[in-house]
């Protein structure tokens, strides 16, 4: 809506159809002045970065150890020493609580990643070969989008879990070395690997699509006849287009991890004890919530808030960074 | 058309035999010997113990190579023979435990998506009508709220709310028919976990037949605008309502997942998991059978009712 005149002065059209001359504004200033004007998406993006911080800090400043047991006072409602109680064991759900936030954030950080790099390498590769690569890559695609992610997940996290396992005893067996025998961060590689598993498919649609629409481009045709490579192509020109669907898609791939995380947890299969997760303490809780519906309400409550927070941001950035929106 | 349609029911069978190929590889290489769980979890065996493992893995078809065992699966497959369930219950034929779970899931999948498109379908024509105006507002950030809120806590919060706050009901345990009062819940809860896909598409769809220029012509010529949402603008709304059938597939497999865990219900989702959690090989396989089976069934329905109800893609 907008035609940029020599002077660096734009003349828009506004949504009343009026005609106005203003200071020219970048898509990250509009999409900047769209976004402070939406309060549910500021909220989600207050909470959200709290949450990380949590995330980096809380293990540091909680007032116990997560995984300190006093069976003496177990199942305790909030008190002054606790805040918000103890579980069935005596650990504090405070500290238990803040060091979820941990396996929380790094597991929507490692999944996100994984997915983000598959995803574009697999974009890219199919927009740029075309033809069969195309099409096997796309039907690949479809089929993980298709079926139902969490049945996906379990199944993958369930079958490869304990052969992994056995391969590190073996190792271990064989090479004496210490790596071997801590198999505890095992289930977070498990973890993210599944879950990226089924969250390449969608940035990958999303870079294939970018490549397809930007290959016509003046732009692109004569960088490519000065003799810059796809590479090249791809990291000025293709990402930077598609940076805003981009980051919503970052976004609700890092609140999807965070969910199925916890989904997984509470199933039992995700990530397992002593390691602390909302998801376990949810289902922890659920063994005796209705005489002790603190330890059930407060990993579900805050699931339920981060969630929310994340889908409210997602929402906000997509319409924000919409360049045919104006205002 | 013909051709059309063809491809596309090739490409979900491909598919479909990949999953299950997939599937079988990863229970092959991976999920541990179900015969050694069986009999003690991972301590000491006598000789004793391994002559009797030796034939019952023979009994199971467990001592062949892969191929072998995966094209004789097929086989028997077709002839519906699912095999016997090795853990959860011993020497079971597990078609008919898939058959009887089943039976109850489709129970609660189909209540919960009755309720679930009558009312995702009226609130999609409501923000529609009502659009950028308080009440879309209203029902376009609840929706994003639902739609943020996974199964697994809604259900316990709702469980606290309703049974240790309000005290509205007991707490609703296992199954006992679709018209038992225990069937509230989670019907209810299914269907929410559905209902925001349903309304995003209603409304969109609804808000891009709005500005048509036959319902302005049908509302100049003086048709009521009861009659006119009912009979110009519902049907071509529906149309693509329908491709969102995919995924409400996945939200019901999803939803039963949870619900049926958390209320001890034994439906499909309730098999899964016990399936699952015991390696439990055949009852795995018949859960990724039927999973994929309803996904590219439902897929590829709408491949050919999408036409039907549209057609300019039947021109095409």
């Amino acid at each position: 809506m907008s035609g940029e005149a020599a002077t660096g002065q734009v003349a828009r059209i506004v949504d009343d159809g009026s005609v106005f001359a203003g200071e020219q504004r970048s898509l990250w200033q509009d999409a900047a002045r769209r976004f402070s004007k939406n309060r549910l998406a500021i909220g989600g993006l207050v909470i959200v970065v709290l949450f990380l911080i949590t995330a980096v800090f809380g293990p540091h400043v909680a007032p116990y150890d997560f995984l300190e047991q006093n069976i003496m006072n177990a199942f305790q409602g909030p008190t002054l020493e606790h805040a918000l109680g103890t579980d069935d064991l005596g650990r504090d759900v405070f500290s238990r609580m803040l060091h979820g936030a941990r396996t929380a954030a790094l597991v929507a950080f490692f999944t996100t990643f994984i997915s983000l790099v598959i995803g574009v390498a697999v974009g890219a590769w199919a927009g740029i070969q075309g033809g069969r690569t195309d099409e096997l890559l796309m039907w690949i695609s479809d089929l993980i989008q298709a079926m139902p992610g969490l049945l996906l997940v379990i199944l993958i996290n369930t079958t490869l879990r304990r052969p992994i396992i056995n391969w590190f005893d073996q190792l271990y067996m064989q090479t004496r070395d210490p790596f071997f025998l801590n198999t505890l961060w095992l289930d977070y590689v498990l973890v993210f690997s599944a879950l990226a598993l089924i969250g390449w498919p969608g940035l990958a649609r999303l870079i294939r699509g970018q490549v397809l629409s930007i290959n016509e481009e003046d732009y692109v045709v004569a960088a490519r006849a000065l003799g810059c490579s796809e590479l090249h192509i791809m990291l000025r020109h293709v990402i930077p287009n598609a940076l805003g669907p981009l980051v919503v898609a970052v976004t609700a791939s890092m609140g999807g991890a965070v969910t199925l995380e916890a989904g997984l947890s509470f199933l039992g299969i995700g990530i397992q004890p002593p390691n602390a997760s909302w998801g376990s303490m949810l289902e922890e809780g659920r063994r005796l919530w209705q005489v002790f519906p603190h330890l059930m309400l407060i990993p579900a409550a805050t699931i339920g808030v981060i969630q929310v927070a994340f889908v409210f941001l997602g929402d906000g950035l997509n319409d924000a960074l919409d360049p045919r929106r104006t205002g | 058309m013909a051709t059309f349609l063809l491809i596309r029911l090739l490409r979900w069978t491909a598919g479909m035999f990949l999953i299950l190929f997939v599937t079988y590889a990863m229970m092959f290489y991976g999920a541990g010997d179900p015969i050694r769980m069986m009999f003690i979890q991972g301590e000491d065996f006598d000789s004793e113990d391994e002559v009797v493992m030796l034939a019952l893995r023979k009994k199971y078809g467990l001592d062949e190579p892969f191929i072998v065992q995966f094209t004789n699966y097929l086989n028997k497959l077709f002839r519906g023979d699912w095999g016997r369930s090795i853990r959860l219950q011993v020497d079971r034929p597990v078609i008919e435990m898939v058959r009887f779970r089943l039976a109850i899931s489709m129970q609660l999948g189909l209540a919960a998506t009755a309720i679930g498109a009558v009312a995702g379908i009226a609130l999609g024509v409501l923000a529609a009508l009502y659009h950028n105006r308080i009440l879309d507002r209203l029902i376009v950030s609840s929706v994003l709220f639902i739609n943020g809120i996974p199964i697994f806590v809604t259900l316990p919060m709702l469980l606290l709310l309703l049974v240790l706050q309000l005290k509205l009901i007991d707490v609703p345990y296992g199954w006992s028919g679709l018209f038992h009062i225990d069937a509230a819940l989670p019907v209810a809860v299914i269907a929410i976990g559905i209902l925001p896909i349903l309304v995003r598409q209603t409304r969109s769809a609804m808000l891009e037949v709005k500005g048509q220029q036959y319902v302005t012509t049908a509302r100049a010529k003086g048709v009521p605008e009861q009659w006119i949402i009912l009979r110009h603008m519902l049907r071509p709304v529906l149309t693509p309502v329908i491709t969102t059938l995919g995924l409400v597939m996945i939200g019901l497999i999803n939803g039963s997942l949870f619900v049926e865990y958390i209320l001890n219900i034994p439906g499909f989702g309730l098999l899964t998991i016990e399936g699952i959690k015991k390696v439990d090989y055949p009852i795995i396989m018949a859960v990724a059978v039927v999973g994929t089976l309803i996904i590219f069934v439902s897929n590829f329905l709408v491949d050919i009712i999408y036409p039907i109800l549209d057609p300019r893609v039947r021109a095409q």
